[in-house]
């Protein structure tokens, strides 16, 4: 599976859930959950993805009937179980080649990828904000408006110094050609058949004619 | 799109997404995760903010899938945020948080089919917990869910409100200037 | 026409009301090392960006003068801002310029595999850049510029993360590059010690106006330069402190050339 077209992955990630809330319940949840799950096996996450969605399962049964509750417990599992198998099968890196093969402006390939790398890296800054005011004795406990003074000293110094590096990132990235408007060479392009996109089309008409099935019956 | 315009996207995202480490430090019940969006929206337009919430949902749906569906109010925040800059709603905290409060009426109107029609209002122990309470109270079960997510929303992004105009007045002149809308929002230009 | 030319060059950052730079004239010719130097705040990372194409294109403001540079790749202070953030591999990352100009993947390797090998760190190839040290990143981001083989060089403070070995390298390569490749070359440098070592010739800028300019022998031997600039090198200083009698030495080999 691992060795499939990042899009075919794609459309599957995206079909299950999809299928999930166009299906009549509960038959069709429980057979896109299953599917899902089954995924997940091989990609040794299905640990994972039970264990994310099981809060849902206890919120909705303390909300619901037991029938709404399963039938929607059932969807989100899918969803959840899905995006848990893309993000274990599909390294992001493939992901945006892909879309740089594919001819996809390498704009978008950029925001996405950049992205991903930019949210841990100031994640970390957060927490060496917080460890280095606490050291300096600042106090994040009492009243909330003390709470909300501290609040102010941890934010404040972290958005600003992520802000006053955007100079310098579009200096370098304009350095380095990122708007030259000369199409990206693809590094390492992911191989693709036709018969793979042929089932990418056939998932993104399935879910379509789904989604339409769904409305005009209910209608 | 510019290029600082293309290099502040994926801070902005990130700041959306960093910004729960703060607020556990400090024990409030926040979420501070349209903090970016609003700021960049702010600084550089609508086209800007939206794509900001975009992706926040999007690489955040992959470690917490509650986020995907709402990306819709993202797309509001942003809108909201961008006719407030527009209008130089933060030029100060008295006329910003009032704002910040309009928006958690709107945020709280637009997650609650969300929440109700894809989750169930189960999004979280907290809005369960809110949710239960409210049918306490006799509302009705999907009253129950606007319920919760107001309760959530209303001081959450009263309070993004002023840190997005506090940030906006500590930048330098010189930085703020490069920005196409950063000084309109201050009330400076 | 290979080199850069400045004349009389004025550049104003957005919203301020002192020119970072006011009246610059230079003229650099491939195969030339400048070194620029001056206290902080002088005008030399501006001077670079102005040369990059980046001001005001990028930074905006207002530039008024002549400008002729050919394209130029410019290595900022700061390596970590200069990640490109769409490279899960160093090796990804060097070929992420030269990708971008729709290099043809045969050659990227080619250069990649070239340029990892002279900053030596192509035992670093496979690594995140997330994870480099400072130091590491420097070279890393000086080899992703240089495979997009600039005719022109702009380099901010090579050295800044350094350890002596690694500026020691970086410095070989400058004058390599300069006299086998025939690059024009421009380094706003504060290691007055290595200036004597790479460059051809020196620009002292202060307030954005250049107070002297020539060979580092002329320069770096002024004395106004230790009263009202950035110093000299450190054999100069010692020279200058001991009241020995001009012309200045720059270097351990010059001083003990004089002293025999």
């Amino acid at each position: 599976m691992s060795g499939r077209h990042p899009f075919t992955l794609l459309a599957l990630a995206a079909a299950l859930p999809a299928l999930a809330w166009t299906l009549p319940a509960p038959w069709g949840p429980a057979g896109t959950f299953a599917v899902a799950l089954m995924l997940c096996l091989p990609a040794r996450v299905a640990r994972t993805a039970l264990f994310t969605a099981a809060p849902f399962w206890l919120f909705l049964f303390l909300l619901h009937d037991r029938v709404t509750a399963v039938t929607i417990a059932l969807r989100l599992s899918t969803m959840i179980a899905s995006f848990v198998w893309l993000v274990a099968i599909l390294p992001p890196a493939r992901l945006v080649e892909a879309l740089v093969a594919a001819g996809y402006s390498v704009h978008f390939a950029f925001l996405f990828a950049a992205t991903l790398s930019a949210v841990p890296a100031l994640r970390a800054r957060a927490q060496r904000i917080v460890d280095a005011q606490r050291c300096r004795g600042l106090a994040t406990r009492g009243g909330p408006l003390n709470r909300l003074r501290a609040l102010r000293a941890l934010a404040l110094p972290l958005v600003l110094s992520a802000l006053h590096e955007v100079d310098e990132r579009a200096l370098a990235l304009e350095t380095r050609g990122l708007s030259a408007g000369a199409r990206r060479t693809p590094l390492a392009p992911p191989p693709d058949s036709a018969a793979e996109r042929v089932v990418r089309w056939a998932l993104v008409a399935g879910c379509v004619a789904g989604v339409v099935g769904r409305v005009l019956w209910r209608v | 799109m510019s290029i600082r315009l293309l290099a502040l996207i994926p801070v902005a995202v990130a700041i959306n997404l960093a910004l729960s480490a703060t607020v556990d430090a400090v024990n409030l019940p926040l979420f501070l995760d349209t903090t970016g969006t609003i700021l960049a929206t702010a600084l550089a337009g609508p086209v800007v903010g939206v794509t900001t919430g975009v992706l926040t949902s999007l690489t955040n749906s992959f470690r917490n899938p509650t986020y995907l569906p709402f990306v819709v109010v993202q797309v509001l925040v942003a809108l909201y945020a961008w006719f407030a800059a527009r209008a130089g709603l933060f030029r100060n905290l008295k006329v910003a948080i009032p704002a910040g409060l309009g928006l958690g009426i709107l945020a709280a109107a637009a997650s609650t089919p969300i929440s109700y029609k894809i989750f169930g209002c189960s999004t979280s122990g907290g809005v369960t917990l809110m949710t239960l309470l409210g049918r306490k109270l006799g509302m009705s079960e999907i009253g129950a869910c606007a319920f919760s997510a107001f309760v959530s929303d209303f001081g959450d992004k009263a309070v993004t409100f002023g840190l997005v105009a506090t940030v906006l007045h500590a930048l330098p002149k010189r930085t703020a200037a490069r920005f196409p809308l950063a000084l309109r929002s201050i009330g400076a230009a | 026409m290979a080199g850069v030319t400045l004349a009389d060059v004025r550049f104003w950052y957005p919203a301020t009301e002192h020119p970072a730079l006011d009246g610059v004239s230079l003229a650099v010719s491939p195969g030339d090392v400048v070194a620029v130097i001056g206290s902080v705040g002088a005008g030399a990372s501006t001077l670079l960006l102005v040369a990059a194409g980046l001001a005001p294109r990028v930074t905006g403001g207002r530039l008024a003068g002549i400008v002729h540079t050919p394209p130029a790749g410019i290595v900022l202070p700061t390596p970590w801002t200069q990640v490109s953030g769409m490279a899960f591999s160093v090796w990804d990352e060097v070929a992420f310029g030269p990708a971008n100009q729709g290099v043809a993947r045969d050659e990227i390797t080619r250069r990649v595999d070239r340029w990892l090998g002279r900053l030596e760190v192509t035992h670093l190839a496979a690594r995140d850049p997330a994870t480099l040290s400072g130091g590491e990143m420097q070279r890393v981001i000086l080899a992703g510029v240089l495979a997009m083989e600039p005719a022109l060089l702009l380099l901010d403070e090579p050295t800044a993360e350094l350890d002596p070995a690694g500026a020691a390298l970086v410095w070989r390569l400058v004058r390599e590059l300069a006299r086998t490749e025939q690059k024009t070359i421009l380094v706003a440098t504060s290691d007055l010690d290595a200036i004597p070592d790479f460059a051809t010739r020196v620009v002292w800028l202060e307030h954005g106006r250049v107070r002297a300019a020539g060979p580092p022998a002329d320069v770096l031997s002024r004395d106004d330069i230790w009263t009202e600039g950035p110093g000299s090198t450190t054999v100069a200083g010692v020279w200058r402190r001991a009241g020995l009698a001009a012309p200045v030495p720059l270097t351990v080999a010059g001083a003990v050339a004089r002293l025999r």
